[in-house]
């Protein structure tokens, strides 16, 4: 059984169609990357994968459940038990510390633990910034953090948005060495990105072309 | 500025609940300052005056409220209502210079009276006629060889202060020196007013009055007082003790009927509803300026709070991105503008009853008294205005989709 089955997923926007017909499936511990030009449809795949939103026509299991016809509640609930999210945007919330922003998960998860997320902040090597705003972290903290937030309730799938797009390369390279770790440890991964560097990493890299899959590649790494 | 819209909204409501709640009061003294409202007269004498129109002094009754009875009125269940009150005992007489007879009236100026409780009140014309326009002196209840005349009746008699003049009732004959002259814009300007005690001497009727004006505080008059006035006991016994209970007028002409022997309470209605009527409208005026400030802070409040919603909608979109259901986050956003609205409340209940304190002192020039009733209505008002204010960018926040506020679709 696949941890992630797309079967005919279709998304159309009133007369648009951002994606078409995407068939795809994810094994359990795979590193995935999605790339493809702007407008190509990933981060329409990503919102449906991330149950950020629904698809217009196709299936979606995950984890051998169809989460396609579930209502939004339960797909909130989805994304809250089963889904790790990581932004460019890095979406931390600035008037609260690095750590009170893994809390934050924890908190509509289960109950806020100290101890735990700052593990999750060591996981990152940020355990000494713990009490730091957003504001006076690097970009490539405010990403660690992000991670650490999306890694602390031990998410089924980490769905990573443009992980690097916001980084220089120093930065770049100690997220993709954290990537690199979870992958090691057997967590799913898919990352969407214009980086072909990064795209690399990825055991296979789904390249989409106008909303559809125009090729998989396998990747030597 | 949410907090400060709530302090706006809180510090007028608390200042109008507390201007309204005491206006009644407030507006009851400014109006007593106008005369009495209950007349009180003896039943047979009131007897005489329903059914055929003719009122003491006219030789037909000759029946007496006790003087020594008066301050029984001060007894009753509304006891602390009762303001003022003056007796009066009327006489005709016969005054040197003029043909026809006049009216002498006995009344108490500025008395002193021992009150069954131990306690003294001062009472008399001096209060209850305090619009009187006056030339020469008020006359005191011991200056017994002096009167008062009434602006008219001096005209036509060409008295003038300081003159003397022989008055002479029921055969009794009395010097006596002119001490003021009043204007009272009524009939009082045709009589001739001495002390009680002088009156009672020179009609020979020790320790009696023909009438007895009273200022009361009142409620304003509903179904339940008007059915009462004409029948108390069509009342069921809820309704009467309501009614009993409550400062009607025609309760407190109840109340005074049951201390004075044979005596009958009458609202002067023409004063009584006016009271009633403008303390009615002085509360609605207060009712609309509060229901509209807190409209009005509903409004900016529910402004601030969309605006605030859309400012923090990335935040939002990520909490529910993370998981957060819709009611976590909207309750999430409420408890965060009810302990801003708390604050804000709190400050504005402390700034109202400042407001309170300035118009009591501009419109009243009396300190307002601070109702403790006032905090919880305030309190619940200011909830339900931030709960009002709050609809609309809950609604908002409800449409919220993370993938749009983050993604951008």
């Amino acid at each position: 059984m696949y941890l992630l089955d797309l079967q005919g997923v279709s998304k159309i926007y009133g007369s648009v169609k951002a994606l078409y017909g995407i068939d795809l499936t994810v094994e359990k511990g795979e590193w995935l990357a999605i790339m493809g030009p702007s407008g190509s449809g990933k981060t329409t795949m990503m919102n449906i994968i991330g149950c950020m939103d629904k698809p217009s026509e196709g299936k979606v299991l995950l984890g051998g459940v169809d989460i396609s016809a579930e209502s939004a509640r339960s797909l909130t609930a989805v994304r809250r038990e089963k889904i790790g999210l990581i932004f460019q945007q890095f979406h931390l919330i600035n008037y609260l510390t690095a750590l009170e922003n893994v809390m934050v998960a924890q908190y509509y998860h289960s109950m806020p633990d100290e101890k735990e997320a700052l593990q999750a902040l060591d996981r990152v090597g940020l355990s000494d910034r713990a009490k730091h705003l957003p504001a006076q972290l690097s970009g490539g903290e405010q990403q660690r953090v992000c991670i650490a937030r999306a890694l602390i309730n031990y998410p089924m799938l980490v769905l990573a948005d443009e992980p690097t797009g916001n980084l220089d390369e120093a930065n770049e390279g100690i997220v993709i060495d954290i990537f690199r770790k979870l992958h090691d440890e057997g967590i799913t991964i898919i990352v969407v990105t214009h980086d072909p560097e990064v795209a690399e990493e990825a055991q296979r890299t789904v390249i989409l072309e106008h909303g559809r899959i125009a090729r998989i590649v396998e990747n030597r790494k | 500025m949410i907090a400060f819209t709530v302090a706006l909204g809180a510090s007028l409501a608390t200042a109008m609940l507390n201007v309204m709640l005491d206006v009644g009061d407030k507006v009851n003294r400014e109006l007593k300052t106008y005369g009495a409202n209950i007349n009180v007269i003896p039943k047979e004498a009131s007897l005489l005056d329903d059914l055929y129109g003719v009122s003491e002094g006219h030789g037909v009754s000759d029946r007496h409220l006790r003087e020594s009875e008066l301050g029984r009125l001060k007894t009753i269940f509304w006891a602390f209502n009762i303001v003022d009150f003056t007796p009066y005992l009327n006489a005709e007489a016969r005054m040197s210079g003029l043909d026809a007879d006049v009216r002498l009236v006995g009344t108490w100026f500025s008395h002193r009276e021992a009150l069954p409780t131990g306690e003294t009140l001062d009472t008399g014309m001096r209060n209850m006629k305090s619009w009187w326009s006056i030339e020469g002196d008020w006359l005191s209840d011991g200056d017994a060889d002096a009167a008062m005349v009434g602006a008219l009746l001096a005209e036509r008699a060409g008295l003038s202060v300081g003159d003397a003049v022989a008055l002479e009732s029921a055969g009794a004959r009395r010097e006596l020196t002119i001490k003021g002259i009043f204007e009272a814009g009524s009939a009082e300007d045709e009589r001739v007013y001495v002390p009680l005690s002088v009156a009672q001497e020179m009609t020979g009727r020790p320790g009696l009055v023909s009438s007895v004006e009273v200022s009361a505080l009142t409620t304003p008059d509903n179904e339940l007082s008007r059915r009462a006035a004409q029948n108390p006991k069509s009342l069921s016994v809820k309704e009467w003790e309501t009614w009993y209970c409550t400062a009607y007028v025609s309760a407190i002409c109840y109340q005074i009927e049951e201390v004075l022997t044979d005596a009958v309470a009458k609202p002067i209605r023409q004063v009584a509803e006016s009271e009633g009527t403008i303390l009615k409208k002085t509360k609605l005026l207060m009712l609309l300026i509060t229901i509209l400030s807190l409209a009005g802070a509903a409004l900016g409040i529910s402004n601030l709070v969309t605006a605030g919603v859309m400012e923090r909608s990335r935040e939002i979109g990520l909490l529910k991105a993370l998981g957060a259901g819709n009611a976590p986050v909207s309750w999430l956003i409420l408890m965060e503008i009810l302990i801003t609205g708390a604050v804000g409340g709190a400050a504005g209940y402390f700034a109202g009853l400042g407001f309170a304190q300035i118009i009591g002192r501009t419109v009243f020039d009396a300190a307002i008294n601070i109702k403790p009733m006032v905090i919880p209505l305030v309190a619940i008002l200011v909830f339900l205005v931030i709960l009002t204010g709050c609809v609309p960018s809950i609604r908002l926040l409800l449409s919220l989709r993370p993938a749009e506020v983050l993604h951008g679709r």
